[in-house]
Formats: C-alpha cells, sequence, structure tokens
C-alpha cells in the first residue's frame, strides 16, 4: 500500500468542506444571479443534491471495493485495459482541474489585491507549500485542513455585522417565473459540488468507515447551508447589482464598516480566505499525485508530487490567455465536465459493479 | 519563447532534481523512471508559449460546446 497513513472521519469532512466552497465563494453568487435573478438562493439548494449523490456513489463503490480509490477499482469493475484508460482520464481531470484552482486563485488575488506581483509567482507559491504538503501524506493533509477549515468558517460570523443593511424585500417575488430560472443557475454551482466524489481517494484511509459517510453527510450540508447563506446575503444586500460584480462576497466585506475606524475588513477576509484554497489545492494535488502514484503501481506517492507541480502549472495556464477565458471554462465547460467525470462515470461504474456481484451468487 | 522563462525552469528542475534524487535511493527503478519522465515531460512542454496555443481546455470547450449554448455563457 502506497499511503500508510490513517484519519478520521471528522478529519475527512473538514477537508471536504473547503474543497467545495472555498472557490464557489468567488464565482457562485454572481454565476448563479445571472440565471435564477432573486431565486440564486433556490439554486444553491438544488446543486447541493448532485454533492449527496456523488457521495454517496463514492461510498457505496467504497463498500463494494473496500480500500480502493477511483483508479484501482476501476480495472476491477471493467475490463483491465479500458479500466486504465479510464483512470488515465481521471488522473487528467484532476490535474487539468487542480491546475483550474491554481489559476483561479492566481487571478484572484493578482486582480483584488496584489496587481503588481507576478501572477505565477503567487501561483506557484501556493503550490510550493501544498505540495510539502502531499509529500508527507493523507495525514500532514488531513490535519492541517482541520486546524484551518476552522479558522475558515469563522467570517461566516462576520456576515452578521451586515444585516443591518439588509433589504429583505429583495427576496420577493419567490419563483416568479417559475423553477426553470432557478434550475439553470444550479448547473454552475453543481459541478463545484460534484466535487465531494473526491472522498473516494480517502476513504481508503478511513479508521472507522461509518464515520465517514455521517462526516461526509455533515459536510455536503455545511456547504449547502454556507453558500445558500452567502448566495442570500449577497442578494438582500445588492439586489439585482450582483451580476455586474466578478467577486460579489469581497465587495460584502469590504461594504463591512463599524463606526468610523473599523473598516478594510478584506484584507483579513482574504489571509483567511487563502487558508480555504491552501486546503482545496492540497486535496486536489494529494489525490492526483496518488491517483498517478496507484495507476503507475509505484511504490511511494513522494517521487511524483514535485513534477506533477510543474505539469500543474502549466495546466493553470494552457490555451487560457486571460481571466475571461478562465471564467469561460470554469461555467461553459468545467459546469458539465466535472459532473460528467464525477458523478455521471462513478455512477455507470457502480451500475455495473452491482450486477457484476449479483450474478456470481444468483448463478 | 522567453529566455528568462527557460532559465528559470531549468533552475526549478535542477532543484527538484537536487532535493529528490538522493532522497529516492532505495525506491524501486520504476519509480525513478516515473519522476525522469514527468520531470522531462514538464521541461518539454514550457518550451512553447502554451498560453496562446490550443490545448486541452480547447479540445474539452469544443466537445461541451452543445451544453454549454444551454446558457450562452459567453
Amino acid at each position: 500500500m502506497i499511503e500508510k497513513g490513517k484519519i478520521s472521519g471528522m478529519q475527512m469532512g473538514f477537508m471536504m468542506y473547503p474543497t467545495v466552497v472555498s472557490t464557489a465563494i468567488l464565482m457562485v453568487p454572481s454565476v448563479t444571479e445571472k440565471y435564477a435573478h432573486n431565486d440564486l438562493w433556490i439554486s444553491t439548494l438544488l446543486a447541493s443534491l448532485v454533492g449527496f449523490i456523488s457521495m454517496y456513489i463514492a461510498y457505496q463503490l467504497h463498500r463494494l471495493y473496500p480500500n480502493q480509490t477511483v483508479i484501482q477499482y476501476s480495472v476491477h469493475i471493467i475490463p483491465r485495459l479500458a479500466g486504465k484508460v479510464l483512470g488515465l482520464l481521471f488522473l487528467f481531470f484532476y490535474l487539468h482541474s487542480t491546475g483550474a484552482v491554481v489559476r483561479e486563485y492566481a487571478d484572484f488575488i493578482s486582480d483584488a489585491f496584489l496587481p503588481q506581483t507576478p501572477m505565477i509567482f503567487i501561483a506557484s507559491s501556493l503550490l510550493l507549500l501544498s505540495a510539502f504538503s502531499v509529500r508527507y501524506g493523507v495525514e500532514s493533509v488531513a490535519r492541517s485542513a482541520f486546524i484551518f477549515t476552522i479558522i475558515f468558517a469563522f467570517p461566516v460570523i462576520f456576515l452578521l455585522l451586515l444585516i443591518p443593511d439588509l433589504t429583505p424585500g429583495n427576496i420577493l417575488p419567490v419563483m416568479e417565473h417559475g423553477i426553470l430560472p432557478s434550475l439553470r443557475g444550479a448547473i454552475v454551482p453543481q459541478s463545484w459540488f460534484s466535487e465531494f466524489f473526491m472522498i473516494s481517494f480517502f476513504l481508503p484511509f478511513l479508521s472507522d468507515i461509518r464515520k465517514g459517510r455521517k462526516w461526509g453527510l455533515i459536510s455536503v450540508f455545511a456547504a449547502m447551508i454556507s453558500l445558500t447563506t452567502i448566495n442570500l446575503t449577497i442578494l438582500l444586500l445588492f439586489g439585482d447589482r450582483v451580476s455586474g460584480m466578478s467577486y460579489p462576497v469581497l465587495n460584502a466585506f469590504r461594504y463591512i464598516r463599524m463606526g468610523v475606524f473599523f473598516e478594510n475588513f478584506e484584507a483579513i477576509i482574504m489571509a483567511i480566505w487563502i487558508l480555504g484554497n491552501f486546503v482545496k489545492v492540497s486535496v486536489f494535488y494529494y489525490s492526483a499525485s496518488l491517483g498517478l502514484a496507484q495507476w503507475l503501481n509505484l511504490k511511494d506517492i513522494k517521487p511524483v508530487v514535485l513534477p506533477l507541480g510543474i505539469l500543474i502549472i502549466i495546466f493553470a495556464y494552457w490555451s487560457l490567455p486571460s481571466f475571461q477565458d478562465v471564467t469561460y471554462y470554469l461555467t461553459g465547460t468545467f459546469a458539465y465536465y466535472g459532473p460528467l467525470m464525477q458523478t455521471i462515470i462513478p455512477a455507470c461504474l457502480l451500475s455495473i459493479a452491482f450486477v457484476r456481484r449479483k450474478r456470481p451468487s444468483s448463478s | 519563447m522567453k529566455w528568462g522563462t527557460f532559465i528559470g525552469v531549468m533552475v526549478i528542475i535542477a532543484a527538484i532534481f537536487a532535493y529528490e534524487w538522493p532522497r529516492m535511493k532505495q525506491l524501486p527503478k520504476k519509480d525513478k523512471a516515473a519522476f525522469i519522465a514527468l520531470l522531462s515531460i514538464g521541461w518539454i512542454l514550457t518550451l512553447f508559449d502554451l498560453q496562446n496555443m490550443a490545448g486541452p481546455a480547447t479540445v474539452l470547450e469544443t466537445i461541451f460546446k452543445p451544453f454549454s449554448k444551454l446558457l450562452d455563457t459567453r
């Protein structure tokens, strides 16, 4: 076995929460507002359904093939060669997604806070930090995630400071044009929720598998509540002005002002948000490295981690020259690519596995 | 291609090699081969002007174009 570490179910839940929420809070409010208008908070509720489904599929697959990740059991479920090809597709997907996450992070930091710093430096410094965390295995990723997620969830309390500025009337009329606009708005956030399938890479290292299901559910539920609360706050604060903003959550935190001296909250928020992004990048980076080591049947994960970092940086920039291209990639392509790889293909694997499991016992 | 990028990438690859190679003495040949192959792929790819080249993201955008028309995000 490549990985010798063990993590608890709670640590896994704490890892998955920022993996979904940290980048979703940047783009999801403005994107959902574009299609769902003042029903944007229903969109995240609907989108979370994909999160529950993906998590359930990963859990059921793990029960059929215990102590194996998706890269390992795909060669057992479908013919060996096809399984290897599917494994390569998964590796490519996670490598490319890590690149996209790093790029999203670097774009945001350089756009909002550090316009003079070369973007490649912002991207590679975060990646280098994650690389060292990943090199030390699943335990170091899980423990850093545990500490950082507690700090990361803290800013939601700051949102309470906005209560005097909210206009509850912005929520009306609810479902003016039926459920269809909310469904269209849910297409983009559900690709974030589909990332809960990544628990497939961590379930084999759990010390108690039943706790894994419980904490997985808690994690999806917490992500749903957080994103819905944030969307609702943004709606009540800005109304229909949201669609013109690229980072509405940042604008909301800039809005906070206590007295005449306590302002510019967004600097603290950014520092906290980077912690969440570090967890997200290390979870993705770990999945890609572990997947590659298992796909090649290596003895250790360490040799592939740092070289993969170079490939991740390459994927972060390959044919994505500007911020507009990144946004288009995430909303126009990843919104379908993510659920295809993390919900639909695993669902097919699960149904094939069920059929194959049934056959020998009945005959 | 710019010389700055070329030299920068060479320095990073040399640093990774110097850091990792002494630590993987006991590992089998396959692990060493994977390490060197990945570094070489990374090095070769950085020789191109990737940012303005068609790549995996372009391929995926073409594949998912029929779906993205549903939302018309551009």
